[in-house]
Parts: structure tokens; C-alpha cells; sequence
């Protein structure tokens, strides 16, 4: 990882002086956010407080905030199961995101999807399905009828390198490649799909390489940078505005806690989790705020006091909300009578 | 004004004209534009609309479906091609966890107006991989409407009505009907709604539920049991999914008697499904078991001549069937 990923901070060493204040901090704010919601999603599932499961994202912040945060409404994200706080980047209240958990019939699917399955249609986040790489294809779909519509809307799509060993992943790259369609395929190297060691899905050192086969830019970098991230997320972002085609990001991340809640993950080592804790994306960028003095103290706390109440009237808000009358499961099979005739 | 037209033509007609008519509808699949599909349903389409409407696309099934899925999302009407049922398999997963269930998990917030044509049916020498059928495997995925037509007529009316329709449909085209069927096709819009189930052949001594190429098969068993004095209605389906119970079960309350008949295999196949419905709503009207002739539980119709006559339902099997429930 290192050569590539030095490479890319090389490449960016200008992002010093290119960033406001503002987006520092919308950066900032945004990452404690994710860490502080995925946290709390992790202890109400203890708490036995919804059913279910929930795949913490907790270490891979970096990849969901530098990929998503510049996004516009009109643009698209394809999230997988562990894109929960993309829904949360994109602009979906958390109430919502709170209520997805509980499965309340608030939630944006009523109740339908599983915790962490969330997508978030007024936004244009994809409802998740379970099926690896399902969603990047999907995506791929979404961003051939983008382009067929002459819009300079983009597509996101996040996934593990779990998704790059499924005959789906190629076919779809192979395909946005082929049409130069406005895509970003975002991949979360976190080393271990499910229980699988990366080195018994991929014989290559980046997965970024791939991109080769398909004709356009990959890149391999830092995923917990979270400037790296965004640096080459923007620059793909132009690229798929400007109709020349998808970028592959291979983002080298880690989650620091097991695929779901219920796996201990013991097939991990103690010392490598606490080594990519050490790297943990937001005291490092906190570092970097407080050397530039756009961070204080004050303001680090006022962060964190904000998004607890934030998350405090979430949760009030999802243990308030109904659930869905059961009869309510027999909605939206079909089109209502309003959507026939068009 | 109606001309006749092989059933064929009919499928190319309604997709130039609803290609004209609304310019989100677009075609993709395997060899559809510039050699205008293997058996030429999409002819002179790229001639006329170009690359952009008509697109080639690589030999994926996968992409193709999940290409027209995310396209639909953001408004277009796409028309994808599936050359062969058999090759239908590597986009199950885009069909089943995806288009089927959209709408359902995001609560209405996703929807995916589809029409995916798919040639299927045995009878014409293609073997185990060009002959297929396997419309039971999408019935029982509600969310996809499964659509099968059998005369032209309808083939360019539903075909219509399938690419207006604001969920996913699964428009299967039996082959052997390509070029054998012709019928009178009105050359203006019209639709055949998606749902009804039509009465093709009137009368009262049994019930004969069939589909696709089978409605063909079945009227000509019915006519020859007709000489015999038995008097067979002969019911085609049409839609599969959802299906319309209601003509189902009016005719079989009716004639007492109730003969299922596909190609396609038997076990759990659609013909187990009418079954069952027939068994739950018109059981007292029962005079005899609900029969079923169907094709037999082989893993697909072989190539050989003799093989394959063996797979087929042919009128004599039909005839055979109608006997057996009619001495009940």
C-alpha cells in the first residue's frame, strides 16, 4: 500500500492551501458524525433495542465521507450493507436513519428492509440489496440512463473487495468502461470479506489494477486519509461530469469490529486490529486540523455535544415511531393505479 | 386497418412504433441492432434509431438486465432482450433480488418499469440450451409480471401494454410461434391489458387452461375431441403472473372438469399452481381429478429428433389427456 499510496499524497501535497475552512470542518463534522451514529448503532443493537444485525463501518469513515460529501442531490449512491452512514453524507435526516434501525414504520422503506439496508429514495440513495456487487450493478444501470438522459448527474458506488471477486463486478466495470458512463466505483478494501482473508480472493496487491482491463483510471490510496479520498473522489466526479467516463478508488481501509455484530471476528489478529486502530482516520485528521488551528478544543467538543443531541432526538424519534400494521406488509408489490397509463 | 402478420412481425411493429411514440424506450441485448437478433424480431430498429435506442451490448445477461433496472430508475422505458431463455440464468440475481423486489424495499421510492423480452420454447430441433421455458421460475417471484402470448394480435398488443406498464414484465415469446402463427394485426396503438385470461374456444364438457404455444397444441385436441362429442373449453392464460383466477375458476365451475396443459416441466410447474387454485375455489364443482399434460421432469428437452418428440406436447398427448378426464 505504501508506494501508491504516498504517490497519491505526492500528487496532492497543494491540498494545504486548497481547502477552506468551511469544507475542513464540513469534513470534520461529518466524520465524527458517521463514528458517532455507527457507534450508537452498534450499542442499541446490544441493547437489544431493534432485531436484526448491523455491519459497523466504524474505521472506514475516511471512504464514506471524502467519496460522498461533495455529492449533489441529483446525484446517485449505491451503498452496500455497510453504507448506512452514506444515507447520513447524502442528507437524509437522522430521524430516518434512526427509525431504518428500529424498522418503524417511519423509516423510508416502512419497515421493509433490514437495519442497516438502508437507501434513502428523495436523495437518490439506493435501497440495498444483500447480493454481492448487486448495487454496482444496479448503479452501472443508473448511470447508462444518466448519460442516455444527458444529465451531468454522477454515480457513487461503495463496496468491499469482497464485491471485485463476483463475476457481477466485471461485467458491470467492463460495461461502464465500454460507454464511458458517469460512475465512481468506490471500493472498501477493509482486508477481509466476511471471515476471508483478502489474499484468498485476489491474487493482486491493489485492486485498483483491475481498472486496466477496463479501459479507465484506477487508484489505489490511503482510505483512512480522509483528504486523499475526497482529492481523488472529486477528481473522478469531474471526470464523470464531464462524460469522460467511470474511475475505480480503491480505498485501503479497515473495520475495526467483526463483518456484523454477531461475529467476534476471532480470525483477525489482536495486533492487527490495534495496528489500523492507530491508524484510525479521525484523530489523524484531527491532528492535521489542530496543526492548521482551524480545530480547537472548544470547537472539537461543541462537534461532539451537537451530534449527541442530534442523536439523542433520533433515537426518541425511532423508539416513538409505530411499527408498521402487520397488513402493511402487502404494499407496494405493484404499481398503485396512479403510476399505470404513462 | 388489420393485415395479417406472423407473430414475429407483429413484436417488431409494436417496438418501431412505441420506439416512435415515446423516446424513453429503448432496446439492449445480444446481436438485437446490427444483425436485427437472431431470429430479426428487432429488424431495421438500429437503421432507424441508431446506436443510442438500439444498443448491442456484451454477451452478459447480467448487465444487460441490471443496465435496463438502474435506466429505468431515473425514468427511461428500456426494452432488453434475452436471447434465449436458457442463457437467462446469469441475470437471475438482477430479476430476483433486484427488479422483483424494488418497489417492495424501498417502499415505493424505487420503481422499475421493465420489459424484458425473452425467447423461449422447445419444438424446433434448438436442444438443451436453446429450448427452455422455465416462465415457473419468475411466477413465483411476485413483483415481475410473466406474460406469454400466443397469437399476433396479442403479441403486439401486450408487447404495447408491457412497455407501458409501470412494473417490471417478463414478455416470453415462444419461438415455434415466430414464423408458423399469423393472425389479423391492426397496423395502429392499441394494447391487450396484462391480467385477463382470454376464452379461446367455448364449451361445456371441460375446462382446458393453457398458454404460449400450447394454446395452439390445445385448440386442435379440442377440435379433434369435439368430432369424439367431447366439448372442450379452452382457456389461455396469457398473463402468468398475477393470474387471473377469475376466468379460471368461472370456467371450470362451469364445465366441472379441468385439464392443464404446458410444455414445459411438471413438477411444481405453473400446471401445480392452476391445480391447486382449481382444487381451493372450485372444488365442489369437481366432477374429476384436475389433470395435468405436461412436458416430463427431464433436466431439458434433448436435441435428438425422437429425444425431443418424446419432451414435447403434441396434440395426440393432449387428446389422450382429454379422454382420460373425460370418462370421468
Amino acid at each position: 500500500m505504501a508506494t501508491k499510496a504516498s504517490r497519491t499524497v505526492a500528487e496532492h501535497e497543494v491540498r494545504n492551501s486548497a481547502y477552506s475552512r468551511d469544507l475542513l470542518l464540513g469534513f470534520y463534522r461529518m466524520l465524527v458524525k458517521c463514528r458517532m451514529c455507527d457507534e450508537k448503532a452498534r450499542i442499541l443493537f446490544r441493547q437489544g433495542k431493534y432485531a436484526g444485525n448491523f455491519y459497523s463501518a466504524v474505521g472506514q469513515e475516511a471512504t464514506e465521507v471524502g467519496a460522498a460529501y461533495s455529492l449533489r442531490d441529483d446525484d446517485w449512491i449505491a451503498p452496500s450493507h455497510r453504507d448506512w452512514t452514506s444515507n447520513i453524507i447524502k442528507g437524509a435526516p437522522l430521524n430516518l436513519c434512526f427509525a431504518q434501525l428500529f424498522a418503524k414504520a417511519t423509516s423510508p422503506d416502512r419497515g421493509r428492509s433490514s437495519p442497516a439496508h438502508m437507501g434513502y429514495p428523495p436523495l437518490n440513495v439506493i435501497t440495498p440489496a444483500s447480493s454481492i456487487a448487486g448495487q454496482l450493478n444496479v448503479g452501472t444501470g443508473v448511470a447508462l440512463g444518466l448519460k442516455k438522459l444527458g444529465r451531468d448527474s454522477v454515480v457513487v458506488s461503495f463496496f468491499g473487495d469482497g464485491a471485485t471477486s463476483i463475476g457481477g463486478f466485471h461485467e458491470a466495470l467492463n460495461f461502464a468502461g465500454v460507454h464511458h458512463l458517469p460512475i465512481i466505483y468506490v471500493c472498501q478494501n477493509n482486508l477481509w470479506a466476511e471471515s476471508v482473508p483478502l489474499r484468498l480472493q485476489t491474487a493482486l496487491k491493489d485492486l485498483s489494477d483491475r481498472a486496466k482491463a477496463y479501459g479507465f483510471p484506477g487508484v489505489s490510496m490511503d482510505g483512512n486519509d480522509v483528504l486523499a479520498v475526497y482529492d481523488a473522489a472529486s477528481k473522478a466526479i469531474v471526470r464523470a461530469r464531464a462524460g469522460e467516463g467511470p474511475t475505480l478508488i480503491e480505498c485501503k481501509t479497515y473495520r475495526w469490529y467483526g463483518h456484523s455484530e454477531i461475529d467476534p471476528a476471532k480470525y483477525r489478529t489482536k495486533e492487527e486490529v490495534e495496528s489500523w486502530k492507530r491508524k484510525d482516520p479521525i484523530p489523524r485528521f484531527e491532528k492535521y486540523l489542530f496543526e492548521r488551528k482551524v480545530l480547537t478544543d472548544e470547537l472539537k467538543a461543541e462537534v461532539a455535544a451537537k451530534i449527541t443531541q442530534e442523536i439523542n432526538e433520533a433515537v426518541d424519534f425511532a423508539d416513538q415511531s409505530p411499527y408498521p400494521a402487520p397488513e402493511e406488509a402487502q404494499g407496494f408489490v405493484w404499481a398503485p393505479e396512479t403510476e399505470k397509463g404513462s | 386497418m388489420a393485415r395479417t402478420l406472423p407473430f414475429i412481425e407483429a413484436i417488431t411493429e409494436a417496438l418501431h412504433q412505441e420506439m416512435e411514440r415515446d423516446e424513453r424506450v429503448f432496446i439492449l441485448g445480444e446481436d438485437i441492432g446490427l444483425s436485427g437478433g437472431v431470429f430479426k424480431a428487432t429488424a431495421g430498429l438500429h437503421e432507424k434509431f441508431g446506436e443510442d435506442r438500439v444498443l448491442d451490448t456484451p454477451l452478459a445477461e447480467g448487465i444487460i438486465i441490471a443496465a435496463a433496472i438502474g435506466s429505468s430508475m431515473v425514468g427511461l422505458r428500456p426494452v432488453p432482450e434475452i436471447q434465449f431463455t436458457d442463457f437467462i440464468t446469469p441475470a437471475m440475481d438482477q430479476l430476483v433480488q433486484q427488479a422483483s423486489k424494488l418497489r417492495y424495499r424501498s417502499a415505493g421510492g424505487f420503481s422499475c418499469p421493465i420489459t424484458v423480452r425473452i425467447c423461449c420454447g422447445g419444438g424446433v430441433g434448438g436442444g438443451l440450451y436453446h429450448s427452455q421455458e422455465n416462465a415457473a421460475w419468475f411466477v413465483h417471484e411476485p413483483g415481475i409480471k410473466v406474460v406469454m402470448p400466443s397469437t399476433a394480435y396479442d403479441a403486439k398488443g401486450m408487447l404495447l401494454a408491457a412497455i407501458r406498464d409501470p412494473d417490471p414484465v417478463l414478455f416470453f415469446e415462444h419461438k415455434k410461434l415466430y414464423r408458423t402463427v399469423k393472425g389479423d394485426v391492426p397496423e395502429g396503438d392499441y394494447t391487450v391489458p396484462i391480467g385477463p385470461a382470454v376464452v379461446r374456444r367455448p364449451g361445456n364438457d371441460m375446462t382446458v387452461l393453457t398458454y404460449g404455444y400450447m394454446t395452439h397444441v390445445s385448440l386442435e385436441a379440442a377440435e379433434a375431441m369435439a368430432r369424439r362429442g367431447v366439448d372442450a373449453e379452452v382457456v389461455e392464460l396469457r398473463t402468468l403472473a398475477p393470474l387471473d383466477k377469475e376466468t379460471i375458476v368461472r370456467s371450470v365451475r362451469k364445465t366441472n372438469k379441468c385439464l392443464i396443459v404446458h410444455e414445459d416441466k411438471r413438477t411444481m410447474g405453473i400446471g401445480a399452481e392452476l391445480s391447486a387454485i382449481v382444487s381451493e375455489e372450485a372444488f365442489d364443482h369437481l366432477d374429476g381429478p384436475v389433470m395435468r399434460v405436461t412436458g416430463p421432469d427431464l433436466p431439458a428437452i434433448p436435441f435428438s429428433p425422437p429425444l425431443e418428440k418424446f419432451f414435447m406436447v403434441n396434440t395426440e398427448k393432449v387428446v389422450a389427456g382429454m379422454e382420460q378426464l373425460a370418462a370421468y
